[in-house]
């Protein structure tokens, strides 16, 4: 890896200046469509042209690597650990956060164009919201210091709660609020799990506090560590929806936009894998800790998929569907082998992209009818087909069918499991996979298939062309990682390998 | 000294957590679990300079005529400090937002009660 990389930072700075800017020109409409489709089509364009690298911020490298400091300071600092600890907020580029960070641009990119053009007068803010929120996840992924991390989780958890004040959706308000009334006790309890890691370890960098625990610098096994594990076991839970927050979550979903639901949940699900790595790095010699995922993980996919089946409108049925299918993500993790966190991994990435095109597919018959309760709905097959064609494709993408890219990560969850010698979570996931596609179905069937009926009003206007073109766009990727999946697994396995 | 400063700060840190935890679970009125929840916030930040804490420890700042040991040996840890400053401005701004979502609810409802305005959603 080279050390040097300016084109790192950058991935974090455009879109949060460019965020600041466009907020203060949300009432000129031109100009914020200018700038938007730049920084839009920046964010998947900067990770992809960046070489693999670290980020020094103030250029303060470890003093093993950085002579020109360390000649003349004593010994007791030189000829210890804190030769080689990271006295500067480290960021790390890797092949997955490549991957991670350019899916997570191509799902913003999509968002923000068809905000920009479903729109007659785009609206800053929104563009703001989505920029400071893609700015938060990528710093996320890319931190290798876990204070950071906690900074930029705040940030994405306000900027969530702003996607879903925009949206003018009936009680958005309310649900914003209890959002923010759970994060409010959620977030300081990771606060106090990275106070605790501070004080057992004196370091907020994650290479550090790694070093420190294998090391024996500190003992493993003292019960403040296991109190730090919990408290940010915790934190993860809220920020990636997962149980007992999976309820308010799906109703955040619910509450935005069709565009930003797809964002905000590719936002659970990349914040989902932030968190999980550092728990995984950090605590991966508790054995209890991978048992604690792997089972909150399948009442994820179970909680999720079954809430799913209940739901009357249609966006809170995707909505539970995406917490479903965090699960999966979270199995491989809990599998804790190098084959089953790559295919977590590689399900994070087909997620977000699956799941984002669900919400933006559903969103063209809120964009038709202002209806999301599946019982006043019917006969859309005939107004939208083309975009009907898309959703049944992404929802057989999302039920793990061939040759779409679920069903690979699907595919090397369960040989994950048996190899791993659990065959009953190999057959918890196949049979939830069949509940989603039985789900999706239903949902299919009752907007597009059934008569329409009587009372229903479609609007004349037709679907702007890029929302197609983006449901177009996001079913090429979930085709290409089905047809060639090892394009994903080759990036991901790297990381993979450095935390099993 | 009846009680070391850095036990007596954990202690307050954690009373003030369990405080704040007990009120944002069992007061309905949302100003109050707004209160609540910042004395959870303020609990954690406690507990983060608690960690920086040292018994007859010095400014972490370089003073004129002060030699390289004598710092190195008495400066207190200045991280947590840091880690603060960082957490309080967030603290800040998640409330604002907070009690400005209260504002609105509360001209909708007329009322400042959780269970009649986030009971049903």
């Amino acid at each position: 890896m080279s050390t040097e990389n300016l084109l790192i930072p950058l991935m974090i700075i455009i879109p949060i200046t460019c965020a600041l800017f466009l907020n203060l020109l949300h009432e000129k409409s031109r100009v914020v469509k200018i700038i938007s489709v730049i920084v839009a089509l920046l964010l998947p364009t900067i990770p992809l042209l960046a070489n693999y690298g670290i980020q020094y911020f103030g250029g303060y490298a470890p003093l093993a690597q950085n002579p020109t400091i360390a000649t003349g300071l004593p010994t007791f600092i030189t000829g210890t650990a804190l030769n080689i600890f990271h006295p500067a907020i480290t960021y790390v580029f890797g092949s997955a956060q490549k991957l991670m960070i350019t899916i997570l641009g191509f799902v913003a990119l999509f968002a923000i164009f068809i905000s920009l053009y479903e729109v007659k007068k785009p609206s800053g803010v929104y563009i703001y919201l989505i920029l400071m929120g893609v700015a938060s996840v990528m710093a996320m992924l890319l931190s290798d210091d876990i204070f950071n991390l906690y900074v930029f989780f705040e940030i994405a958890a306000l900027t969530q709660v702003g996607i879903v004040l925009v949206s003018k959706v009936k009680n958005n308000y309310e649900t914003a609020l209890k959002y923010l009334i759970v994060g409010s006790i959620a977030s300081p309890m990771l606060l106090l799990g990275i106070a605790l890691l501070l004080g057992v370890t004196g370091n907020v960098n994650i290479t550090d506090i790694v070093y420190s625990i294998k090391t024996g610098l500190v003992d493993p096994h003292s019960p403040v560590l296991l109190m730090a594990c919990s408290l940010i076991v915790f934190g993860w839970l809220y920020a990636a929806g997962l149980p007992p927050f999976h309820t308010i979550k799906s109703a955040m979903y619910s509450k935005a936009l069709p565009t930003g639901a797809a964002v905000l949940q590719a936002f659970s699900v990349f914040t989902f894998v932030a968190l999980g790595v550092i728990i995984i790095r950090i605590f991966s010699y508790l054995h209890f800790a991978e048992i604690f995922i792997l089972g909150i993980s399948l009442i994820a996919m179970v909680l999720g998929i079954t809430m799913a089946i209940t739901q009357t409108d249609f966006k809170r049925l995707i909505a539970f569907l995406a917490v479903g299918e965090l699960g999966y993500i979270g199995v491989g993790f809990g599998l804790g082998t190098v084959f089953g966190i790559t295919a977590g991994l590689f399900q994070a990435v087909n997620e977000a992209v699956i799941t984002a095109l669900l919400f933006i597919g559903f969103g063209t018959i809120m964009y038709k009818t202002k209806e999301t309760e599946l019982k006043k709905l019917g006969g859309m097959l005939v107004e939208t087909p083309k975009s009907a064609l898309l959703v049944l494709l992404a929802g057989l993408a999302m039920a793990g069918v061939p040759p779409f890219n679920a069903f690979q990560s699907k595919l090397m969850l369960v040989q994950s499991s048996l190899n791993s010698g659990l065959p009953e979570v190999a057959i918890i996931m196949v049979l939830l996979s069949i509940v989603t596609f039985m789900t999706f179905m239903r949902a299919f069937h009752t907007i597009y298939l059934r008569p329409k009926p009587a009372d229903l009003v479609i609007e004349n206007e037709n679907i702007p062309k890029v929302t197609i073109v983006a449901m177009v766009c996001l079913l090429i990727i979930c085709l290409v990682f089905g047809l060639y999946p090892q394009l994903a697994t080759n990036y991901l396995q790297g990381l993979a390998m450095g935390i099993a | 000294m009846i009680m070391d400063t850095q036990l007596a700060s954990l202690l307050t840190a954690g009373a003030l957590i369990v405080i704040g935890i007990f009120g944002t679970l069992f007061l309905d009125n949302l100003i109050k679990k707004v209160i609540s929840l910042a004395f959870i916030g303020d609990g954690a930040n406690l507990f983060l300079i608690a960690m920086g804490y040292k018994a007859g420890g010095i400014v972490y700042i370089f003073l004129p005529g002060m030699s390289m040991s004598e710092f190195s040996q008495n400066a207190a840890y200045p991280l947590p400090f840091a880690l603060v400053l960082t957490s309080i401005v967030i603290g800040a701004s998640t409330m604002a937002v907070m009690l400005g979502l209260i504002i609105v609810l509360n001209k909708k409802y007329g009322s400042l009660s959780a269970s009649k305005i986030l009971g049903d959603n």
